[in-house]
């Protein structure tokens, strides 16, 4: 890869992204997750790109959707997100939706590089050198942890953001140079919703605990239906609510719906 | 204990502050996080020798996926605070911390439907376009709501001891707790579905079903689901420009076929 030259604009985004790309847990909730700190982290990067302020909000929003992934690798989609969005600006040949699928499609393999790398390679070891140190009371083992785990952390996070920008550039200038703007944007879309597919396997369950007492047996409810088809129940719930975005309701109405009807639903035994 | 309870909360924010400023997850490690209780309490050398043993505990417990089994920041701070007040030893302050630990979690489980019900909130707030106000409002909410309940158990587990908080726990009707647990995780389909209704087409709709299989039936983690379907992602895209490039060399080819004929006439 070309080594390319930032202007002064691009690198005063980038380190604005990168300060906010700290908020990573913060206004964390299970509906957006990270979506809060993702959009805080684009805001630099929509301010600079977008000058209709109608567009500028749609854009926004568009960052705030759920997003999910480790901390530090967080930046990298971030620094391509910002990449893409110029190349939306500049040239119109990225659209909402090819960012938004190379977002999702991005978001499980890195969680996992993430985890894996971070948590439990250079943690253990930093855990190793400071528990020496520490059990013999020296502080130094607390700092050499924190220069070890957070330092190699945040100076990862603002290198892969660069990366993540100037790779995403290069690698979206050669797509369009072909003109397969179009093959990219559904292959991104396979790759993005069998993502989803595998993560509202993993995440979402619908925790039925109802028995039906029949004569001296009880059937116990939720194996009778995932005997059908394991988590189907999640796959209805989730089509369920697809449809119902379709028809115009609101996410909030959909949050409040689950919290009655669930509790609601435990009174009766049935969850 | 009351002004000890707010020393002790005091560097419970701090510890998670610092953590959601600079998304590392560092401070709330054991190790770091009894160093700072003892230094709040004015005892830094057994905050530093009882992290050692700590960090040793809950290393093995790992978080991926955002499911924590118990709550390791919390458990080190009761542990710490309770050996340097009641001058209890070591021991006897992890036996202390492990059932808050698990207690933290479950109340964290609860309060998760309220924080989720914040999100049309957010989605407004992102929607005015008025980023300062967002940004703080993100970083407040990082900085004190997001952990609220934690923070007052924590508060009161130091004040008034540990085996109070566990009755109350244990007061509440068992429905109410089972039917908050199912909406936490119904909840993350919310998300899921607004995502969905985005990217979905007609034509790659199928690959949902394909990703939920590979999960569910065969159990792959994300990243082999990830590599699995990013080959096919190739192999598609690799075919459309096959098509494509076929395309244009039927183009040109009756392009300068034209050409010829007009030359002829």
């Amino acid at each position: 890869m070309a080594k390319t030259q930032l202007s002064a604009q691009e690198k005063k985004t980038l380190r604005s992204m990168f300060w906010n790309s700290g908020l990573v847990f913060s206004g964390f909730n299970m509906v957006k997750m990270e979506g809060n700190a993702f959009c805080c982290t684009m805001a630099p990067a929509i301010d600079e790109l977008y000058t209709d302020p109608e567009e500028r909000k749609k854009a926004l929003v568009r960052h705030n959707n759920f997003f999910n992934t480790h901390a530090v690798l967080f930046s990298f989609i971030a620094g391509l997100a910002y990449a893409m969005e110029k190349e939306k600006m500049t040239k119109g040949t990225v659209d909402d939706d090819t960012i938004e699928n190379i977002k999702v499609a991005l978001m499980g393999p890195t969680a996992g590089i993430g985890d894996a790398f971070f948590f439990n390679c250079v943690r253990v070891i930093a855990a190793g050198i400071a528990i020496g140190l520490c059990s013999e009371g020296n502080l130094l083992g607390v700092l050499l942890f924190v220069l070890l785990y957070g330092g190699s952390q945040v100076i990862a996070r603002w290198y892969l953001l660069r990366v993540g920008y100037t790779m995403g550039t290069s690698f979206i200038d050669s797509v369009f140079s072909t003109g397969l703007m179009n093959s990219l944007t559904k292959a991104a879309a396979i790759l993005g919703l069998s993502m989803v597919g595998a993560m509202v396997a993993s995440m979402v369950t619908v925790p039925l605990a109802w028995t039906i007492d029949v004569g001296q047996t009880s059937v116990d409810v939720l194996s009778v239906v995932d005997s059908i088809m394991p988590g189907i129940l999640s796959i209805v719930l989730v089509f369920g609510m697809v449809s119902l975005i379709k028809k115009g309701v609101r996410p909030v109405t959909l949050v409040l719906g689950i919290l009655v009807i669930s509790i609601v639903l435990a009174f009766f035994g049935i969850f | 204990m009351i002004q000890s309870a707010l020393l002790v909360t005091l560097a419970w924010l701090i510890i998670n502050g610092v953590d959601r400023l600079m998304s590392w997850q560092t401070f709330a490690r054991p190790i770091v996080t009894a160093a700072i209780t003892g230094l709040v309490l004015g005892d830094l050398t057994t905050g530093v020798v009882m992290g050692a043993s700590l960090e040793a505990i809950f290393m093995g417990i790992s978080a991926i996926g955002g499911s924590v089994p118990a709550d390791a920041c919390s458990a080190s701070i009761i542990a710490v605070a309770m050996t340097i007040l009641t001058g209890a030893d070591t021991e006897t302050g992890l036996a202390l911390a492990m059932p808050i630990g698990t207690l933290m979690s479950t109340v964290g489980e609860m309060y998760k439907p309220v924080l989720a019900s914040l999100a049309p909130y957010w989605e407004r707030l992102a929607g005015t376009g008025n980023m300062k106000s967002f940004r703080i409002q993100t970083i407040l909410c990082g900085l004190f709501i997001d952990r609220l309940p934690q923070t007052i158990i924590l508060f009161l587990a130091i004040a008034f001891g540990v085996e109070g908080l566990e009755v109350v726990i244990n007061g509440l009707p068992t429905w109410v707790l089972s039917g908050l647990a199912a909406a936490s995780s119904m909840m993350t389909g919310v998300g899921f579905a607004i995502l969905t209704s985005m990217i979905w087409d007609k034509e790659i709709g199928g690959f949902f079903f394909v990703g939920f299989v590979l999960s569910k039936y065969l159990g792959l983690a994300q990243l082999p689901i990830a590599i699995i379907m990013a080959v096919v992602a190739i192999m598609y895209f690799y075919n459309d420009k096959k098509l494509l490039d076929a395309k244009n060399a039927n183009a040109a080819a009756a392009a300068s076929a034209g050409n010829g004929e007009e030359d002829f006439f």
